[in-house]
């Protein structure tokens, strides 16, 4: 298993999107903590601020492009045509040639992608809550480690999201664009709390309610339920991509 | 050694395969040969795991293919493209290959050597022409230093002088002692490699056995075959 999680570790690496969400995920954060501290410091005096401790943890919401792209490549590149000479061909016949195995290759997928995304989700949180820290610290309180732990889970948890809705689809572009949309330009789930409470258990919006405590959604979760509502609906939409994955013809 | 048992399959309400059922035995190199649609490309999918057949069994070395343990050490395969993602270069890409069936990084710079992509080593599988792409597919098959080899269309898009060095080396591979399964519609090819040929037409195996059986009083094997799967030469659709 470790010589399949290495293989898929360098299948992951090896491709220039997966640094496009690297990269991007990693450097928007503690952009938009730098862009935003003018704006943040005067919400601090006029003392519009309701939950100082939301600071920085906030802004890692912006830095999920960086998974989301991560989760998807990762099924999508198998799926991708490997040439014009031959429409048909792609790199999932490699891959099930190598690793025949379906339930172990998903394993091994998993793995890599979990490792992956949680090491740039601790990385882009210690460089955004540090930043938040120098530039307003005295008014921000240390973030507890609980909720920064939390904030990495988050990140995981959304890359694992991304990740099973590829497996269904077999195609990285529908995903993407509605995933990266309801995350940044129109969040179709927010705007569904407006309508039904029932919303706000959609995997987004409850798993926000892992690591922030000033939301407006119209039920609160408890941190560790909100953890473990979006795990449920990652456990369920990764069964059905397995299941489908196991059945289809390569 | 390859064992293909009675190999039915039904794709969107159409039946594609009848009972197919043929072997492939070590030391020789076997011919699978049939029209466009026939059915070549679908039997060698299921006999490396890939699509799954209604009934019957497709085994090599008496295992199902997902049976095998490290499978690339005992099967080498080569379908449709290179199986490279375009993006990747041919290194990478036989690197990752490698490393999930436990085989060294070093073994990545020995095939390439062996199909003579050492120069492309560092170019993208995007880049590749037709003949390179088969090369890398080819190179891809070889990491394992298989016993077995499973060849879609070998020969497509290589040059004469690579169609030569083909040939040579699934002569060698036999001649080794390995089994050797290669799919193609050209004829002439074939008869010039093939120890033992499988015709297929329609889904179903229309004959089978040594090359100079097969081919029996007919003055080639493009005259067998034509008149084996009654396609008439001068309106074939």
């Amino acid at each position: 298993m470790v010589s399949l999680v290495r293989a898929e570790l360098r299948k992951l690496l090896g491709l220039p999107t997966a640094w496009v969400g690297l990269v991007l995920g990693t450097l928007i954060a503690p952009a938009v903590v730098l862009l935003n501290a003018p704006y943040i410091r005067r919400a601090i005096t006029a003392g519009t601020l309701t939950d100082p401790s939301d600071l920085g943890l906030r802004d890692l919401g912006i830095g999920l492009i960086g998974p989301m792209i991560l989760g998807v490549i990762v099924v999508s590149s198998e799926y991708t045509s490997t040439g014009q000479d031959a429409p048909g061909a792609r790199q999932l016949t490699a891959t099930l040639t190598a690793v025949p195995d379906r339930l172990r290759l998903l394993v091994a997928k998993t793995t890599a992608l979990v490792l992956t995304v949680a090491a740039q989700a601790a990385v882009t949180a210690t460089a955004t809550l540090t930043l938040t820290q120098v530039l307003h610290g005295e008014h921000v309180p240390a973030p507890a480690p609980t909720r920064v732990v939390a904030a990495i889970l988050y990140w995981a948890l959304t890359a694992l999201l991304a990740y099973a809705i590829t497996l269904i689809t077999r195609n990285g572009i529908v995903p993407l664009t509605l995933l990266i949309i309801n995350s940044s330009v129109v969040s179709v789930s927010y705007l569904l709390t407006k309508v039904t409470d029932l919303a706000s258990y959609l995997p987004d919006i409850a798993g926000t309610q892992m690591f922030l405590r000033d939301t407006d959604f119209p039920v609160e979760i408890a941190p560790v339920t909100a953890g473990l509502v979006m795990t449920a609906w990652i456990v369920v939409l990764l069964a059905i991509g397995l299941i489908l994955f196991q059945r289809r013809d390569a | 050694m390859i064992t293909i048992d009675c190999v039915s399959k039904t794709k969107s309400g159409t039946r594609i395969l009848h009972d197919v059922t043929f072997e492939a035995r070590p030391g020789r190199v076997t011919g699978f040969l049939g029209p466009n649609g026939a059915g070549k490309t679908s039997t060698l999918r299921i006999l490396l795991g890939l699509d799954r057949p209604e009934s019957g069994t497709a085994l090599i070395c008496g295992r199902p293919y997902g049976k095998l343990d490290r499978p690339l050490t005992t099967v080498g395969a080569l379908l449709d493209g290179s199986g490279a993602h375009r993006a990747r270069t041919a290194r990478a890409h036989l690197r990752w290959v490698a490393a999930s069936n436990g085989l060294p990084d070093s073994r990545a710079d020995e095939v390439l050597e062996v199909v003579g992509l050492t120069r492309d080593a560092r170019k993208r599988a995007g880049r590749f022409s037709l003949g390179m792409s088969r090369r890398l597919g080819l190179a891809t098959a070889l990491l394992g230093d298989p016993e077995v080899l499973v060849l879609d269309e070998p020969v497509n898009g290589l040059d004469p002088v690579g169609i030569r060095w083909m040939r040579a080396f699934l002569r060698d591979s036999a001649a080794q002692g390995r089994t050797v399964l290669l799919s193609s519609h050209l004829m002439g090819e074939l008869a010039e490699t093939a120890d033992d040929v499988v015709v297929i037409d329609k889904g179903r195996i229309v004959t089978q056995g040594g090359l100079a059986d097969v081919t029996g009083d007919h003055p080639t094997l493009e005259d067998a075959f034509f008149t084996l799967t009654a396609t008439e030469a001068d309106r074939p659709w």
